[in-house]
Order: C-alpha cells, then structure tokens, then sequence
C-alpha cells in the first residue's frame, strides 16, 4: 500500500508530476533500508540523506522505526538549504506525524487532515523557498 | 499516599490523554450520535465525580466551603491542579454571584485532538462537567455545568460556567446515574 497519506508541494500546479518522483524514490528508500546487515540496522539512522539526484531535484529520504517514510524534494537550483536544515525539516515532519497519530479521530493509513500538519508545512515550506 | 510529583505527572499525562480519546471515540462509534454521547460522557463523569470527592477530601484536607466563591476558588486551584495539572482562572461572576467560568488556557484532555468536520456537535470533555457536578452533589451542592467555549470548536479559550442551583438536604442519598 504505496498511496502517500499526504502530499504538498510549492507551486501547487504540476503537483502530478512530484507525486511520480516520490513514487520511485520509495524503490531507492526500500533499498536503502533493506541493504544493511542485521546488526547494522539496530543502528540505521532514520535520515537516509540525498536518495539520487536528477536533472532538476534533489530527493531526500527518511524513515522511522516503524516504516513511515517522509521524501523532501527540493528544486536543483537550490542551493542553499543545507544538510542540518533538511534534517532537521524530516524532524518537524516526524514530530507532527507523531501528534497526527495521537489524534483519537484519525485513524491509520487514512490521509491525513489534520489543520495543525497543514500549518506546519507550509511554515516549512515558505522557510525553505 | 501517593504523591504526584511534576515527573510522574509528565509521563502519566499521554497515555492518559490517549485513554481519554479511545473512550470518546469508542463512544462515538456505538452511538453514532453527538448528543448523545455527549450525554454518556457527562453520565460517567457523574460516577466518577461522586467517587473521586473523598480521593480529592481527604488528599486536600479543604475544609467546608463557607460560599460559592469558596466553592470556585477551590475547584480552581487546588482540584483541577491536583487532576489535571492546570489552573484555570476563575472569571465572569454573575451579579448574584451563584454562577461563574472557569477559563481553562491548556487542557490535557485534548492535547492532540483534532475534531473531524462530521462531529460538529460533539462537546469532548463533557465528561469533566459530570465530574464537577457529582463531586459537588455529594458535598450537598446541586450545581450546573456546562462548556461555553472550546477551543476544539473554534474558540481561542475552552469556557466551563458553573451555575449553583440549590443546597441538597443531607438525608437524600445520591446513587450511580
């Protein structure tokens, strides 16, 4: 089940063509997480960093201990958000996944609706553009 | 004794605000109907308001409140404090002085909770207007209770006015609702 619970991007039109990108980045993600040893993944690190890059952006990846995955996709040309600020975006991101489950009304794998996720978001994204 | 140090209370409230949410969303799926769960919220709160007065009597060793202002003062700051972590603010006193709001800032309650466009009329803490009005029942005080804000709803403050109706004479005994 590979349909995201939320999708949001900045300009809004061409919105299509993020959730392509997000879709085959998940291949990346899967390998990603199932290429270490057993050891290893006690360890892994939930921000997986730069997942591949194309001609025109930049994929990042994270991933918590129970599978949720976050893509940030930022425009190539962008070159100033650096490295601390993207994980520390997966990290807002996570924490507001983390109040969203803890809503009583929102049930999992349900797309998510929540006003609160919305606002913070957006507050990311005009940060980051 | 127990003691509620600030830790304990830290690390009780998730899983408690969490309780709190299966139960009203439990609730809404049995009755399917706002109102009336709104109605089982407050009728449990009842039951445990009548049982949580002497936990809350003999912890606080208040004496007899002499006045309804008393009555407010100590609801405020010592019972919400001691069950809830919070202190409203006691406002809004009407002219007679027999009723009044309590202004609550944060309530550990709804910590989290969004409510979804189809329940409107769901009023979610009802069930602490059933507890403040069966712990006063059971110190002879027949009291209303009801939200006139919430900040679930679109309010920037959750408002509870409490109203006082009469004295209960002693000899009446107060049973489950």
């Amino acid at each position: 089940m590979n349909c995201p619970l939320y999708i949001r991007s900045v300009p809004t039109q061409g919105e299509l063509k993020f959730h392509y990108t997000v879709h085959t980045s998940l291949d990346v993600v899967e390998e990603k997480i199932s290429g270490v040893g057993k050891a290893l993944a006690d360890q892994r690190e939930l921000y997986l960093g730069l997942l591949y890059p194309t001609e025109d952006y930049k994929v990042y990846g994270y991933v918590t201990n129970s599978k949720v995955k976050f893509v940030i996709v930022v425009d190539s040309s962008n070159t100033s958000l650096r490295d601390n600020e993207i994980r520390s975006m997966f990290r807002k991101l996570h924490n507001s996944f983390t109040d969203v489950m803890c809503n009583p009304f929102y049930n999992p794998g349900d797309p998510i609706q929540s006003k609160a996720f919305d606002s913070i978001v957006s507050t990311m994204m005009v940060q980051a553009c | 004794t127990k003691r509620y140090s600030s830790e304990s209370r830290e690390n009780n409230s998730e899983l408690f605000t969490l309780t709190y949410g299966a139960l009203v969303t439990q609730l809404c799926k049995d009755y399917e109907n706002d109102e009336e769960v709104n109605k089982q919220l407050d009728k449990m709160g009842y039951n445990i308001g009548v049982r949580l007065i002497e936990d809350f009597l003999a912890r606080s060793s208040v004496g007899r409140c002499h006045d309804f202002r008393e009555t407010a003062d100590v609801i405020a700051k010592v019972a919400f404090k001691m069950y809830l972590g919070v202190t409203p603010s006691v406002t809004n006193w009407s002219p007679a002085g027999d009723e009044f709001s309590l202004i609550l800032e944060s309530n550990p309650l709804v910590d989290f909770v969004e409510l979804p466009d189809n329940h409107s009329n769901l009023v979610y803490s009802s069930l602490l207007c059933g507890v403040l009005r069966g712990a006063l029942e059971m110190v002879q005080m027949a009291v209303d209770v009801r939200f006139a804000q919430d900040t679930l709803r679109g309010d920037s403050v959750t408002e509870i006015r409490m109203k006082f109706i009469k004295r209960i004479e002693e000899n009446l005994p107060a049973g489950d609702e």
